[in-house]
């Protein structure tokens, strides 16, 4: 019987149509507006107001990173602001991290060059030595400022942060996204990006912009970097930077039991001090866990493959053998901070993968430096810590909380390196048009009449990039799969992108941000016809020591498309 | 539900500021804070952390669909 629903419709076509909707019925049941429709903005463009700002030099982020790039920058005699998504101290990893590594020539147990020595052979070579050199070298400088500040006495970062900044009455920018970074004449003329509270455009014209945003991820389940969508490492794509590092993984894992609940997972050492640390070296964190599901199914032991007892699978990633053995022993519950301990503490039970999907390993993946001062290869634009790919820890887990020494290291580098180059050069001018077109790409969510909710476009990205079959351990036939969905996203589902307020446009820009990223990770591992720290292809599991000592440059050409190029490890770019 | 309560708030916005994810507003009309984004709640506690009176509570569970590596 062909019944009628009391619209008209028929039974069956009732049925095949919450069929096809049912992959986002989840989300209107709570509220959110999903998939396609409508929209109508409860603040409309016309209405979205303007300021204008200059300085020498503008710090977009607020971390660690970013905090000794403006302390740094100012100290070296520059106008320095900073901008940031969030709030100082509060945004981003940092407010997460516990465990600070410094070098201490009195006490350490190895010295400069063998310690660099013995992260390179962790890292299979993959670390580029002058960076992890550098961060150690600079390490106990920056700890013992942090101390100075009152860093290691609470665990809410705020007030430590803003002591300095307050002193030096730098300006800050808070809860404003940047989604612009503005080049003229060929370098850069400052970044541009709205006000999620007053609902403003603002442009901040600059001799000099300096990248403190960190990673990313997609927006995953269990690690806190939701706030991070690679948003500086798409930005300086999009002019011409140089990116680097997108076939790494890091392989955080969640709890099964609400393994979106990042805190419950990290309690205990989220509710620590932070601490200095000293010479560790692993090799972890890679995708050794994902392997193992993919292999054996749940449950997944911790550790590296061949550590996990008698239902381990054979094969997977490659361990060097000194660091087997540490890698079980070493920072085991220990209070490191997200991407740097092993299982969290106070994690347990059943785990599963992904809690940090769309991320890479930390000072692995971003902005290629073209010298061992964090400069871009767009002139005027410089990058520190997660955000800038200087390949410190090289892609694996090495040293325990370097991590954190290495956004204080290069934050307090890249802003010398700034201050120098913007007291050579003046402001470019901006045309009143160009600052117009700038406005009118960045609202442009706001002012469709209808469109493809954010929310919804993310969670499809989730779906295609997360399963451990993807991204983690990986093969041909599956990358190109979805490398046909991410680019289908990419050409008819971002320009089609809607937001009814502030809060969606940012959700927007950072869908839009992570579809990038999810293009640059695929094809980065599809390049990579090798298996080395935390990137593992199925179909080619050996290292390939003949034709892969190098990594991966990824940058956009005139016509739009996405170039993917060799770099030699230990070389600077061409 | 993720964050899922306020009681108490005195209206410093506090919270707003220090949510990574841009969850909680400042409602115009009683000058508290409210939960206006609990989809993109991650669950890290910040707000809570920050609150000088203690007035929010959070439960572990995502109020989306949430997708892991494997199952």
């Amino acid at each position: 019987m062909n019944q009628k629903t009391k619209d008209g419709m028929s039974r069956r076509q009732f049925l095949q149509i919450a069929g096809g909707a049912s992959a986002c019925a989840a989300l209107m049941t709570f509220g959110v507006k999903s998939g396609w429709a409508a929209n109508s903005p409860s603040f409309p463009v016309r209405e979205v107001g303007f300021q204008s700002h200059e300085t020498d030099i503008i710090v977009v982020g607020s971390g660690l990173a970013g905090l000794f790039a403006a302390v740094k920058a100012h100290d070296a005699g520059a106008s320095v602001m900073m901008v940031s998504k969030g709030r100082l101290g509060t945004s981003g990893q940092t407010p997460f991290a516990r465990g600070i590594f410094a070098w201490d020539p009195s006490t350490a147990s190895m010295g400069l060059d063998e310690f660099t020595e013995a992260v390179s052979r962790s890292a299979l070579g993959t670390n580029n030595p002058v960076y992890t050199r550098q961060m150690a070298e600079h390490s106990l400088a920056r700890v013992n400022e942090l101390r100075e500040w009152g860093f290691f006495e609470t665990n809410l970062y705020y007030n430590v942060f803003n002591k300095p900044i307050v002193e030096r009455n730098i300006p800050v920018l808070q809860r404003i996204m940047i989604t612009k970074l503005i080049k003229e004449n060929g370098r850069i003329a400052g970044v541009a990006g709205f006000s999620l509270d007053d609902s403003k455009v603002h442009v901040i014209q600059a001799k000099s912009v300096i990248l403190c945003t960190g990673a990313g991820g997609f927006k995953p389940n269990g690690f806190p970097i939701c706030d991070l969508t690679h948003d500086g490492t798409v930005m300086a794509y999009d002019i011409g930077a140089k990116v680097t590092g997108k076939e790494w993984n890091d392989g955080h894992p969640g709890q099964s039991v609400n393994p979106a609940a990042c805190y419950n997972g990290w309690e205990r050492m989220l509710e620590s001090m932070p601490s200095a640390n000293s010479i560790g070296i692993r090799h972890d964190l890679g995708v050794g866990e994902n392997y193992q599901a993919y292999m054996k199914g749940n449950p997944v032991s911790m550790g590296p493959p061949g550590q996990g007892g008698s239902t381990t699978a054979s094969g997977g990633p490659y361990t060097p053998q000194e660091f087997l053995q540490r890698s079980n022993d070493e920072g085991r519950g220990g209070e490191n901070g997200p991407g740097e301990g092993g299982p969290p503490p106070g994690m347990g039970g059943v785990i599963v993968g992904g809690a940090s999907a769309g991320m890479s390993i930390h000072k692995s993946e971003g902005l290629v430096p073209i010298n061992d001062r964090c400069e871009s290869n767009v002139p005027g634009l410089f990058a520190a810590g997660d955000s800038l790919g200087s390949y410190m820890a090289g892609a694996i887990y090495t040293q325990i909380g370097s991590s954190m020494a290495g956004s204080a290291v290069q934050g307090a580098i890249a802003a010398e390196a700034a201050a120098e180059y913007a007291s050579g050069v003046e402001i470019p001018a901006l045309s009143e048009s160009r600052i117009d077109a700038i406005r009118n790409e960045m609202l442009a969510p706001l002012g469709r009449t209808e469109g493809y909710g954010p929310a919804w476009v993310t969670q499809v990205l989730q779906g295609v990039m997360i399963p451990n079959f993807v991204i983690y351990v990986k093969k041909e036939s599956i990358l190109k799969a979805a490398l046909a969905y991410v680019e289908e996203l990419r050409d008819h589902h971002v320009p089609m992108l809607r937001a009814s307020d502030m809060h969606e446009l940012r959700l927007a820009h950072e869908t839009r941000n992570m579809i990038v990223n999810a293009e640059m990770k695929l094809k980065a591992s599809l390049m990579r016809k090798e298996s080395r720290c935390s990137h593992f292809r199925l179909d080619y599991p050996d290292v390939d020591y003949d034709n892969w000592q190098a990594w991966i440059n990824i940058s956009k050409e005139a016509d739009g498309t996405m170039k993917l190029e060799k770099q030699p490890f230990e070389s600077w770019p061409n | 539900m993720s964050i899922n309560n306020i009681d108490g708030c005195i209206g410093c916005g506090i919270c707003v500021e220090t949510c990574p994810t841009d969850v909680i507003r400042i409602d115009p009309a009683s000058g508290k804070a409210a939960i206006v984004y609990p989809a993109d709640c991650q669950i890290c506690h910040l707000c809570r952390m920050y609150c000088p009176v203690d007035a929010i509570t959070i439960t572990p569970e995502k109020t989306i669909p949430v997708v892991v590596s494997w199952g």
